[in-house]
């Protein structure tokens, strides 16, 4: 008993130390530009890589690290992925114990939960040595950088957008929508096509519930002229605002015209769009890809519901790639990460799959051929310049978790186990508490 | 471990003592070094991967911890958080309903099976190998990922099911279907529980039930007055064991809802939850409290077990 109990009390102190120790690793002190040394070419090098993503990205990243290890022959890149889900329950567990994989990639829901808190290398440093950021536009390379110092690289754009499916539509006889559609037009029109389907085997819904997508509040908030977040990390927006959105859907979950939850649940990952039971979905722009792979169907993309200003739509950067505070080999992964998002070759292997490159080499590079899926995203991106007019928000930190959330209760409000009320007085006492300010 | 040794030169300083028994003494210290130098793998990864995360467990229980930031000491807040929100009550239903429903028809089927094979026939040991099979497999990914085609939308139960005049919509998008599901894939694993009665069943003599067939007692009799009597403490030992691992249950729950313990949060397990405030939103502090709570309440419940089996569990020699 008497060895259970010291032994009990040593191990509680070292825990205590142990994490103190690993919370003093990281500083946030900006990094002198260009003060790093250039990425050694004769020392044996190895550093990791970790990035979320299905089988298919893996390959083409696994053709991208040869084609980097080719040129540096003295580095060796060790690969791994996960699903969205996973990769970042690993990563966090990876950060706590100040492990994380020397580069990994990154997502803007999560950069201010790992830049702001010192697990991110601020590349500054690199910038000009072993890293070119020259080829991001400044407003986009703004997207990875919090106070100033740069903890990540977009590595590609994407943007909202509408998806029909056109062969569909033919099929049950109802136009397309036409640009400068409303939310309520597109209410309505969800509505005229579930209508139309109802007849068909499998029945054919108009749309899915798109008030339950984060991302979609924030951009009609947008669209309002409103931020969604104010500079110091807060929530910018009331409960009011919450409840008017939500309730944009409301006709459509009571009439039961979209794409019923149930169904949704069960075809995961896939969805309803996948599988030619749905017309329409809005979602990013790279998805096209993968819509097209299930579907084999004529899909066709618009821009998202106009407001009172039009669509006001953003660029986002689909993705991000960071290093790790704690690398050792920080000139290394700079190389790396500057090879992913400027080399010709890297743009041909990932095509639009990733969203469209930020670099305009690696966009010149990819095989375009006409009607395919990169020419139709590359397309787009073009058409909708116009209405691309704000800047991207700029996540909170704990964004993953009140996004998360978002989705669950949007889930339990088509159900029909939550009221719209019952939904933003949750939501709010959640964000309360996982919205940290930095 | 600094108290072994400080107690063994303690008894060095005593020094003046008869030889042989000092001798004897010396030797004996030897067998503990050996004894724990022979336990020291075990030692090693008990302190190392049970003892110190429990401790430091219990240490973030008291915390609020985001994985990034280093703890800060909360006192109690977790605890008191822990009995507001909705979702730790929801969890705390989900799995008390699993654990009072799946477990006693598991061990009904277990027993049940386990009784047809204590029958002599030919080819019982195929049989024994066929039916513990889904056990081996049962808490496996590929498994769960099965289960979930079957009971999917316009899966194989979905179509037996029509045949029958059943709703067609399948279970896994349904919150009121998906209990149930989970239930059958838990009693589907009754290998284990079965093959331990099995050696119950085969140690009750048989002397027992010729004595009572010449009483005049038939097959209900019988299995009411002797196998369940007879059988008792290996009940008690299946029922304490699928009563703890119920409460524990966690993979096929993962995987089956993805994760997130959908739909509408019909599959939200309590280790589920634990793991989803732990890893995904980052409040290690209140993953820590509930785990500790899930100790408590396991450990009260199988105290009360113990307690109730004086009452109904026949040890042989007992004068009951």
């Amino acid at each position: 008993m008497r060895i259970t109990r010291k032994a009990a009390g040593a191990a509680a102190a070292t825990v205590a130390v142990a994490l103190t120790l690993t919370a003093c690793g990281g500083g946030t002190d900006a990094a002198e530009p260009g003060s790093a040394e250039k990425v050694s070419t004769d020392e044996d090098i190895t550093i990791s890589l970790a990035w979320w993503g299905e089988p298919a990205r893996a390959e083409m990243y696994e053709e991208a690290v040869d084609l980097f290890e080719e040129k540096h022959p003295n580095i060796t890149v060790q690969t791994q992925f996960q699903d969205w889900d996973g990769y970042w329950t690993s990563r966090a567990t990876e950060a706590a114990g100040g492990a994380l994989p020397d580069v990994i990639q990154m997502d803007l829901s999560y950069l201010r939960q790992y830049g702001a808190t010192g697990q991110l290398l601020d590349l500054d440093g690199q910038s000009g040595v072993n890293l070119d950021t020259g080829g991001v536009d400044d407003s986009l390379l703004a997207s990875g950088q919090i106070d100033g110092s740069q903890f990540g690289v977009p590595t590609s754009t994407n943007t909202l957008a509408t998806f029909y499916n056109a062969d569909l539509l033919k099929k049950v006889g109802v136009e397309p929508l036409a640009e400068g559609y409303t939310w309520d037009d597109y209410s309505e029109w969800i509505q005229e096509v579930t209508e139309a389907g109802a007849g068909e085997d499998p029945a054919l819904y108009g749309g899915t519930d798109f008030t339950g997508t984060f991302w979609f509040f924030l951009q009609w908030l947008i669209q309002q002229g409103e931020e969604p977040f104010s500079e110091d990390g807060e929530l910018n927006f009331d409960e009011a605002q919450l409840t008017e959105w939500l309730n944009l859907g409301q006709g459509l979950r009571d009439s039961e015209a979209i794409f019923p939850i149930q169904k949704t649940k069960q075809l995961e990952p896939l969805g309803g769009f996948h599988v030619n039971q749905v017309a329409s979905e809005s979602t990013w722009d790279n998805f096209l890809a993968g819509y097209v792979a299930e579907s084999g169907e004529d899909i066709q993309m618009l821009p998202i519901p106009s407001g009172e200003n039009g669509p006001a739509q953003f660029w986002k950067p689909s993705m991000l790639l960071s290093a790790s505070a704690q690398t050792e080999q920080p000139e290394a992964a700079a190389a790396l990460i500057d090879f992913l998002i400027n080399e010709p070759e890297v743009g041909k292997i990932f095509g639009t799959s990733k969203g469209v490159p930020a670099v305009q080499a690696q966009i010149d590079a990819m095989d375009v051929e006409p009607g395919s899926v990169d020419e139709q995203v590359v397309q787009y991106e073009e058409d909708v310049t116009d209405v691309v007019t704000e800047p991207a928000p700029v996540p909170v930190e704990g964004f993953g978790e009140i996004e998360a959330e978002f989705k669950r209760l949007g889930e339990e409000l088509q159900y029909g186990n939550v009221t719209v009320d019952e939904f933003v007085t949750q939501w709010f006492s959640f964000a309360d508490g996982a919205v940290k300010q930095s | 471990m600094t108290a072994v040794t400080s107690d063994t030169s303690l008894d060095d300083a005593r020094g003046a003592r008869p030889a042989p028994p000092e001798r004897g003494r010396r030797s004996r210290r030897r067998d503990v070094g050996a004894g724990f130098a022979f336990l020291s793998p075990w030692l090693v990864g008990f302190v190392v991967l049970t003892a110190f995360p429990m401790v430091a467990s219990l240490y973030l229980a008291f915390t609020d911890y985001d994985l990034f930031r280093p703890p800060s000491w909360v006192g109690l807040e977790n605890f008191t958080k822990l009995f507001e929100d909705p979702r730790f009550w929801t969890s705390a239903r989900v799995t008390a309903i699993y654990v009072l429903v799946g477990t006693p028809i598991k061990l009904a089927a277990a027993l049940a099976v386990a009784m047809v094979l204590n029958m002599r026939h030919r080819g019982q040991g195929a049989y024994r190998s066929i039916f513990y099979a889904p056990s081996l497999i049962g808490a496996s990914v590929s498994i769960a990922i099965v289960w979930k085609a079957m009971f999917i939308d316009n899966g194989i139960v979905d179509r037996i099911g029509q045949l029958f005049g059943l709703p067609a919509g399948g279970w896994v998008g349904d919150p009121s279907k998906t209990m149930p599901m989970f239930v059958l894939l838990a009693v589907w694993t009754f290998g284990a529980p079965m093959v331990i009665f099995l050696a119950g069943l085969k140690q009750i003599p048989g002397e027992l039930y010729e004595a009572a067939a010449v009483d005049g007692a038939g097959p209900i009799r019988k299995f009411w007055r002797i196998t369940i009597p007879m059988l008792s403490p290996v009940l008690f030992f299946n029922l304490l064991l699928e009563t703890i691992g119920a409460f524990q249950v966690f993979g096929s729950a993962f995987i089956i809802s993805g994760g997130t313990g959908g739909p509408a949060d019909s599959t939200l397990f309590y280790t589920l939850y634990l793991y989803i405030k732990g890893f995904a939103q980052f409040d290690m502090g209140y993953a820590s409290a509930m785990a500790w709570v899930l100790v408590v309440v396991v450990g009260v419940i199988t105290a009360i077990l113990f307690k109730t089996s004086n009452a109904w569990v026949h040890y042989s020699g007992d004068n009951r």
